[in-house]
């Protein structure tokens, strides 16, 4: 399956923009959630990308990779991210606070996408991760660990 | 406590198995479909819990800024970008990916907007994360 799709500058680079959209929302929902209560700074922005989804469907009209339809399972990304929002407001306001809510969430994605890697989760290309993976991973750990917790001066 | 570092933990876990959901719909159809389902899903999912735990119009949600409703089409677009991403660099990279930019746009945001932080730990930080991003892509551009 990797072969079919050779890793190229641009898809790590996609990866390091779509980091970048993360903050624009944090500041948009976040700012929502000054003024309304959390469900709705979650409610919201499903409900509008909802329909600019539609929108770029209806636009661009992309072609589908394969006639057969997924198994029913793939679709409940949504319900994932949706519980996602529920377990860190729940965190967040317990001692553990912001940063270390974040800094436990980073940990969870790692943890996850490394064996999601090894095992080839769900159908995904399966690739064995490598040392340089593994040194990438904890160089970037470190530094959010150190912005996390030191970044901002309170 | 315990059950806070599980929580955080968790939502950790889940947003690494959405991606990986939201990377097996794309495999059988596209990046934007993929995002279509993530959102449509979770706006049902989202509304029924509203129902269940009420409070959803609370506060002043009206007052908020017109640009504090545009995390959606950003959300359309984050979804999609890490859909297309995780096919073709793997899990681990996406992910690592993702928390830098996140990390270092977070910076860049934090200064434009004057937010008053420590020298040493963003160099440090930022610098530490360049460096981790460098080692990761050696690795496949060779291929």
């Amino acid at each position: 399956m990797s072969t079919d799709n050779p890793p190229r500058f641009i898809h790590y680079l996609g990866a390091f923009a779509a980091g970048g959209l993360i903050s624009l929302m944090l500041l948009t929902n976040g700012t929502l959630a000054q003024y309304g209560t959390l469900l709705f700074s979650s409610w919201v922005p499903h409900l509008t990308g909802t329909v600019l989804a539609i929108f770029v469907l209806l636009t661009l009209r992309p072609a589908r990779a394969m006639p057969k339809r997924p198994p029913l399972w793939a679709y409940l990304g949504g319900v994932s991210g949706g519980l996602t929002v529920i377990a860190t407001s729940a965190a967040m306001n317990s001692a553990l606070a912001l940063s270390g809510t974040i800094a436990l969430g980073l940990a969870g994605q790692i943890v996850f996408s490394l064996f999601a890697d090894a095992k080839g989760l769900f159908g995904l290309p399966q690739r064995m991760p490598g040392w340089r993976d593994v040194t990438g991973l904890a160089l970037i750990a470190a530094g959010a660990l150190i912005l996390i917790f030191f970044g901002s001066a309170p | 406590m315990i059950v806070f570092v599980i929580l955080a933990g968790g939502a950790g876990l889940l947003v690494g198995l959405s991606r990986q959901l939201n990377g097996r719909l794309a495999l059988s159809t596209n990046a934007w479909e993929s995002s279509f389902w993530n959102h449509i899903v979770g706006l049902a999912f989202v509304s029924l819990i509203a129902l269940l735990a009420g409070d959803l119009f609370g506060g002043a949600p009206l007052g908020a800024p017109w640009w504090a409703f545009l995390g959606g089409p950003i959300g359309v677009l984050f979804i999609a970008a890490g859909s297309w991403a995780i096919n073709r660099i793997g899990a681990a990279p996406t992910a690592m990916l993702i928390i830098a930019g996140q990390m270092i746009s977070g910076v860049l945001i934090d200064m434009a907007m004057g937010i008053q932080g420590q020298l040493w730990a963003r160099t440090l930080g930022v610098a530490l994360i360049l460096g981790g991003m460098w080692v990761t892509r050696a690795a496949k551009v060779k291929a």
